[in-house]
Order: C-alpha cells, then structure tokens, then sequence
C-alpha cells in the first residue's frame, strides 16, 4: 500500500515535467537557434547603424517565418518524412544532389559564421582565436559524436535564456516606447537607402535560414507527433517565433538607445556589448560574451550535425552519430569537413570575414526562395500531404513572400557585386 | 513482330528509358514514357503497361498493344486505347489476398501504383542484406517479349547515372584506373529481397500485394535496426503489420527508449495490449511508465489476461530505479512437498509464462520465501527426492522490494547470482531479479 501512494505523489510531478517537456516543442528550439552568432551581429548591427528605422522590417519576416516553419512542421507530422526525403522522392536525385549541394555550401558558410562568433566572444576574454577556434571545433566533434548529445541540448537551450537580458536592459533603458512603436507600426518608407539593402536581407538571412526548415521538421519527424496534435505544433511554432520576434526586437531597441546616438561604428563584439551597460555595467562586455559563446557553440555543434543528416538523407546514405564510421562512412566526411573548414577559414590570417559573413548570408537570401517553393510544391500534393495540403490563402500568402524575397534579394545582389 | 528487334541490350535501367517518344503505327507522337505498371505478384514482375505523360495528363497503354521498344522510340498498335489513369486495375490471381482486401475489392481487382513511385528514390528494406537503402535505379532484363524486373540500383554507379554524368565519369575513371571496381561492378539488390514501403496515401487509395512474409522470417533484432534507421512513417508502416509476437521481441530489442514510446502512440490500446502481453512483465512495465497515463491505463484495460493484467499494475506501482521496478513478477514458485517429477511438469508447463526457471523459488501457504532450488540442483538428484530434501533454505539470498537497483546489481556481482528473488518487507516473494535486467542499467 505505500507504494501506491508514493506514486500518487510523484504523479503531478511527472505531469508537470511531461508538460514542460511538450511545451519546449521543436518551434521553440529552432527560434532560439535562430538568435546565432549571425543574427546577433546583425540585430545589433542593424540597431547601431540605423536605430529604429528598420525594425518594421522584423514583423513580415516573422511571419513569413511562422508560415513557413509551421509548413514544415505539418509536413513532418503527416509525412513523417524529412525535408531532404520528400524532396528526393519527388524531384528525383538530380534536382536533390544540385540543391543540396549549393545548401552544403551555405551551410560551410553559415559554420564558418558561427566559429567567427566563438572567436569574437573569446577575444572578449582576452583569447586569441588561434587557440580558442580549434579547441572548440574538436570540442564540438568530441560532443557530437562520442558523447549524448541530445542531454547537452537541453543546457544550451538554458543557456540561451541569457539573451532575455536584453529585454531587461531595455527597460532598465526605458527609451522612447512611442518612437518604437511609431517605427515598427508606421515605417518611413522614404528614408531606405540602397546601404540599408544588406541590412534588410541580413534580417531576412539571419531569421529565415534554409537549414532550419530542414532542421524543424527532422525534429518534429524524430518527436513523432500525430497528426491529431497539429494544433499543438502550430502554437509552439508561433511561441517560438514571437519570443524571438521580442528578443530581437529589444536587442534592436538596446542597440538603438545606446550605440545608435554615439555614432559608433560596431566593428567587434566589445562594441554591440555596450548595449548591456545600462543593466551590467561594466559586466556588460561579460554577459554579452558568455551569451555570444554560448549561442555560437550551440549552433555550430547543431548547424554541421543537422546539414550532415538532412544531406545523407537526400543521398541515401547511411546516417547516424550512434553509427560507426564504416558503417556510415559519408555522414562522418561531411560532419568533420564542415566543421574543419568553417573551423579553418576564421584563422586564414588577413581574411575578411566580414566579406564571407555577407557571401554566406546572400547565399543563404538566394537559396531560401527556392528551398521555400519546394515547401510549397509539397505543401500543396496530396500523396504527401493527404487532407492537410496548404489552403488557397496559406499559398496566396506563401508566394507574395517568395516574391518579396527574390524582389529583395535581386537589388542586393546588385549593390553587393557593383 | 519482333518487340525488341531494335535493341541490342539485355539489362535495361529505369532511369535511362525516361522520355523516350511513345508513337503509333503511323508515327503519331502519343507522348514520352514516364512510368511502369508492373505485376506485383511475380517474384521478377513483368511490365503489365507503360504510363506516359500527354499534357500533363497521365495515361496508360497495356504491354501487348506495343509493337517495338527501343530507346528511340516506343511504338503501339494504331487501335491501341490509352487510358487516362494514376493507376492501373490489375485482377488478382493468387490467393495470397486477404480476406478483409477481397470484401474491400468485390470485383477482385486492385489498383496498382506505379513501379516509379513506390521503388525509385524511395526508402526500401533490402531483406537479405537487413537494411534500409534508397533506390537509385530500377534494373529491368528483357526476357522473351517480356520486359521483367530484376534488381533495385543502389551503388555508386546508379547515382552517377541519375546525374546523367555517367560517360564523363566513366571516361575519367577509365584513364586514371582502367581496372577500377567501379567501371564493371553495380551494387544491386536482388529483387525477391525488395521489401518497398508505399507512402501514406498509396496505401489508403490503392491496395499493394505486399506481402509481409519476408519481414517475418528475419531476427527481433535485424528488424530493430531496419525500424531504426527507417523514417517515422516506413516505421509505422512495417511496424504495425508485424504480429504480436515479433512485435514484442523486437521492440524489446530496440535501445532507444523514445523511439519505442513513438512505435506504440499511434497504435491503438488493444493492439498495444497484445504485444505488451507477448513481452516479459518487467520490460512491458518500463515501456508504459514512459507512455502518458491516460495511455498507459488504456492499454492495461485492454490486457486480456487478468493475471497479466494484475503483474504489470503491480510493478508499475514500483519506483523505476528500485527492485519493484526492475523485477519480473514471472517466477517459478515451488511449495516444500512437491516431487521432482511434479516440478519438471510445472516446468513443463510454465516455461512459456516465466522469465527463466534456472532459479527456482519455495514458498509456504502465506507466500513468504522460505527457500531457494536450482534447476541444475534439481535434475541431478534421484527422481523420487521432494523439494523440502534438496532446497537451500539456511541461506537465503534475496532483497527486499525497495531496495536501489546499484545495491541489487553489488549484491547479485558479491554472491554471484544469476537471480535473486524479491521480497516484500514481510518476506512476501513477489518476484525476481535477474542478471540481464541489471546488465541493460548497467550498460545505459
């Protein structure tokens, strides 16, 4: 008999936990995956360069980013299929081996973006990035592949609740909230200069990666969510996505109130952690720096790992970190060469990284229409999707934001090339 | 006439008769290939009908109303009747069909998808090699007038193919290492060993002849491995075509405790019940302490054997990580007067229901331990020799139910014990303990 009242007990706990657990759903880790090393260096950037002004440009990428990722996610719950697999199965090898190709290239890119936010956050210690960059890649190799990586998650997911600092900062600041409000609600359209192009696609480029959708829909096809809880999926798509829609907003906001008016120009971290000193004072540069770190990290064990899947899925090889190399001989190639070359280009001496950053991120601006319209192809056939196809609004509203994306994308490419 | 007068191959891929023009007699373009109606039932199925695309619109023409094929073109008899269909009506022939499919299908016939869509680019189980592979190319060997399947192109060389660079790449690997394995070996599978898993909605509108024999016959864990490597819905599918029995020991075999969790979600508590039944009480009760308790309740409810029923609720009562939660109720329990005949007998009977009965354990009439047997003890005695003569009852090794599993797993390591019983703090048996279920926490 006391046995079963000690189960009576622990019962609402383990409720409790199981809920807690569903709740920081697959939405909610991609969102927070979303505020990367890239994306901090670009909200910030954009806040110290430009204020306000663009911050508008945030709510259509938002929800262009919950329309697409909750696409992604009903096709996970109904396929039970990952991205690269329907696109193999439907387009056939040929359209899959070109575009995973390109992908695999963004993704090298996209690695490389976030070693150059490990760097930067270790040059905050006083680290060089000659020591700092190789002792995390074979960090990131050794966690990834002979530890449990799925436990780890969970502490970078923690982990990332530093940024929620900047909505501290932001009140601590208390700027002014109608001139926010008046720039997100009522856009000066007038004042976009041709420099505020690669800010814009940066937004766009740091918010809505290819590899996400990729990266959301592995994950909800691995939770093995029935299509009776779609409902369930689609509000943890949109927590995620306005919890990031906020963070980004207040490191938009910290920026602005606090760089934005001194006119100085952000050229390393140590510059965008000023956005702290109102809450840290002189910890700011720490705090930002354990956060940057902490961000960059996550996304470089998670970015190689999640490309290296959806790229041997495509292919049809095998895949798995539980695999040993003979046994899956490709996925372990490609892991360790995203990480060893994105890994190795932040210490090319002289190199611009800046100049990559942006090459990476135009590359991703270019690949994510084409990754969208075939979300949309399959969003929309019913041998994948059965009764769950896209309605005739989710498609009219899909490919206006594919048109606004190559619309952008076209001058960018323009202003950066010139 | 001669069907393939104009072709001088004799194995033939999918992926290079795509498009070829399909003409009549007169030369009047009916539209390009696009895909095979096969029949499923053959163990090499011949090409029942070609598909092609007119417009967007797909039609299919049967094999017999072709007068030649060839890589160049594709020519049919003049009075040859495309019809416009996704699918193809095929009359069944053997008796390997279903009952539950034959009421579905009064006339007899099923609709058969095409070979394309259900084999190339997709997921299949190679049953022989017992894993998962994509398909990259279909071979198809021309026999007689017949165009039949033979293997599913997996290798290098059939990717290489797709991307339509294979003379390039042959041209290439010819100068650097003429003897070079790739030019003349191709990996195949053989296609008897062709397990295909059809997608979610072939499977719903049009009905397959697959039958499930070849997954049957491979062992619990070749099939947990194929399950782990499948994608969520190929899981679903072979996993709840499997019967109860299999379907126990296999997911006994799978590590991953969430990916067992997801097998059982999607299927409903009776069928749940089942399998949970063909597993050994202890691992069943692990599995549905994972499950949600709505869930799990549901399947115990289902469970038709009440004493089944009634083992499992007990060690679910039990903290996991306690004795309660590793040991099995399925013991063999012995009373002091029994004869060894009489215990053979029950051994005899029981084998099936206990976990194991190389530990034997004696109880009076209120249940408690009094003694322990070993089977090895047992079969070397004389066979008249009662329990209480030969039973160790001055040394008793058992634990209590509270016990934490690491103090069980020292202990089981001091005295060396294959099993140890499980007692209440009355001295109640209530079960067992034995190494294997200490070895899987130990290994975790």
């Amino acid at each position: 008999m006391k046995t079963e009242i000690k189960k009576k007990i622990l019962s609402p706990f383990w409720m409790k936990l199981t809920l807690f657990l569903s709740i920081v759903g697959p939405g909610l880790v991609t969102a927070n995956l979303d505020n990367d090393a890239g994306g901090i260096a670009t909200y910030s950037m954009a806040g110290a360069q430009t204020g306000y002004r663009l911050m508008w440009v945030l709510i259509p990428v938002t929800i262009a980013l919950i329309m697409f990722q909750e696409m992604s996610a009903r096709m996970g719950i109904v396929s039970g299929k990952g991205l690269a697999d329907l696109i193999r199965e439907k387009f056939g090898l040929k359209v899959t081996f070109y575009s995973l190709f390109f992908l695999l290239f963004a993704d090298i890119g996209n690695t490389m973006a976030e070693f150059a936010g490990l760097a930067s956050a270790g040059e905050i210690f006083g680290i060089t990035r000659y020591i700092s960059v190789p002792i995390c890649a074979t960090l990131v190799w050794l966690l990834v592949l002979k530890s449990d990586y799925k436990r780890v998650e969970r502490v970078f997911i923690l982990g990332c609740s530093v940024f929620f600092t900047y909505i501290i900062s932001g009140f601590i600041i208390n700027p002014n909230w109608t001139e926010v409000a008046t720039a997100i609600v009522k856009p000066d359209f007038q004042s976009i200069t041709s420099k505020d192009l690669p800010i814009m696609v940066g937004l766009l480029g740091t918010s809505i990666t290819p590899w996400m959708q990729f990266y959301i829909q592995s994950a909800v096809v691995e939770k093995g969510i029935s299509p009776k809880h779609l409902w369930h999926s689609k509000v943890d798509v949109i927590a995620g996505c306005t919890l990031m829609l906020i963070v980004t907003f207040f490191i938009v906001i910290c920026c602005a109130a606090t760089i934005y008016p001194s006119g100085v120009v952000v050229n390393d971290a140590k510059d965008a952690a000023i956005a702290l000193e109102p809450l840290a004072g002189k910890y700011s540069s720490i705090l930002f720096g354990v956060g940057l770190f902490n961000a960059s990290f996550f996304a470089a064990a998670i970015l190689p790992l999640a490309g290296s899947y959806y790229i041997c899925q495509g292919m049809g090889w095998e895949s798995g970190v539980d695999k040993s190399f003979k046994e899956a001989p490709h996925f372990f190639t490609v892991f360790t060469t995203m990480i060893t070359i994105g890994g190795a280009m932040t210490l090319i001496p002289g190199i611009d990284l800046f100049k990559i950053l942006l090459y990476s991120q135009i590359l991703n601006g270019l690949l994510i229409p084409i990754v969208v319209l075939f979300i949309i192809n399959l969003c929309n056939d019913p041998d994948v999707m059965g009764e769950y196809t896209n309605s005739p609004a989710q498609n009219f509203f899909s490919y206006i934001l594919v048109a606004l994306m190559f619309l952008l994308n076209i001058p960018t490419l323009y202003f950066s090339f010139k | 006439m001669e069907i393939f007068k104009d072709l001088s191959e004799i194995t033939i891929h999918f992926s290079s008769t795509m498009g070829i023009p399909i003409v009549n007699e007169d030369g009047l373009k009916q539209g390009r290939l696009y895909d095979y109606f096969i029949d499923y039932e053959e163990i090499y199925p011949s090409v029942l009908a070609i598909q092609f695309k007119r417009n967007g619109v797909l039609f299919y023409i049967q094999w017999e109303d072709i007068i030649s094929f060839s890589f160049k073109k594709i020519i049919v008899k003049n009075e040859a009747f495309p019809r416009r269909s996704r699918t193809f009506p095929k009359t069944l022939r053997l008796k390997t069909v279903t009952s539950i499919l034959a009421n579905q299908f009064a006339g007899s016939t099923v609709e058969y998808p095409p070979l394309g869509q259900i084999i190339l680019d997709k997921q299949i189980v190679d049953t022989h090699g017992k894993k998962v592979v994509r398909v990259n190319d279909i071979q198809f060997i021309r026999a007689g007038k017949d165009l039949r399947v033979t293997h599913a192109e997996i290798g290098l060389r059939s990717f290489v193919r797709r991307l339509s660079l294979e003379r390039p790449v042959d041209f290439l690997v010819k100068g650097i290492r003429p003897q070079a394995k790739y030019l003349s070996s191709e990996s195949t599978i053989n296609w008897k060993y062709v397990h295909a898993i059809p997608n979610r909605n072939i499977q719903k509108s049009v009905r397959l002849n697959l039958s499930n024999e070849d997954l049957q016959d491979l062992h619990p864990a070749d099939l947990a491995d194929i399950l782990e490597d499948l994608d969520s819905h190929g899981r679903e599918m072979i996993f709840s075509n499997l019967d109860p029995e299999l379907a126990a020991e296999t997911l006994s075999e799978i590590d991953d405790e969430e990916l067992q969790v997801s097998l059982l979600k999607n299927e409903d508590p009776e069928k749940v019940a089942e399998i949970i039944e063909n597993m050994d009480t202890d691992d069943a009760a692990d599995l549905l302490n994972e499950l949600d308790d709505d869930k799990a309740d549901a399947i115990i409810s289902n469970i038709d054997d009440i004493e089944t029923q009634e083992e499992i609720q007990e060690l679910l009562e039990h903290d996991e990580d306690s004795a309660g939660g590793l040991m099995t109720s399925e013991v063999l329990e012995l009373s002091e007067e029994m004869t060894k005949a009489e215990v053979l007998e029950l051994i005899q009977q029981k084998h099936e229901e206990v976990a194991s009965f190389y530990e034997m354990f004696v109880i009076d009439d209120k249940r408690s331990l009094i003694g322990t047997l070993s089977l090895q003890e047992l079969i070397t005695k004389r066979e008249d020799v009662r329990v209480k003569e030969i039973m160790n009852y001055s040394d008793i090794k058992s634990l209590e139910v509270t016990t934490h599993w690491k103090e069980v797993a020292d202990y089981m390591n001091k005295y060396n014990l294959v099993a140890v019983p499980i007692v209440s703090a009355e001295n109640e048996l209530l079960g067992m303990v034995s190494v294997d279920d200490v070895l899987d926490r130990l290994l975790t």
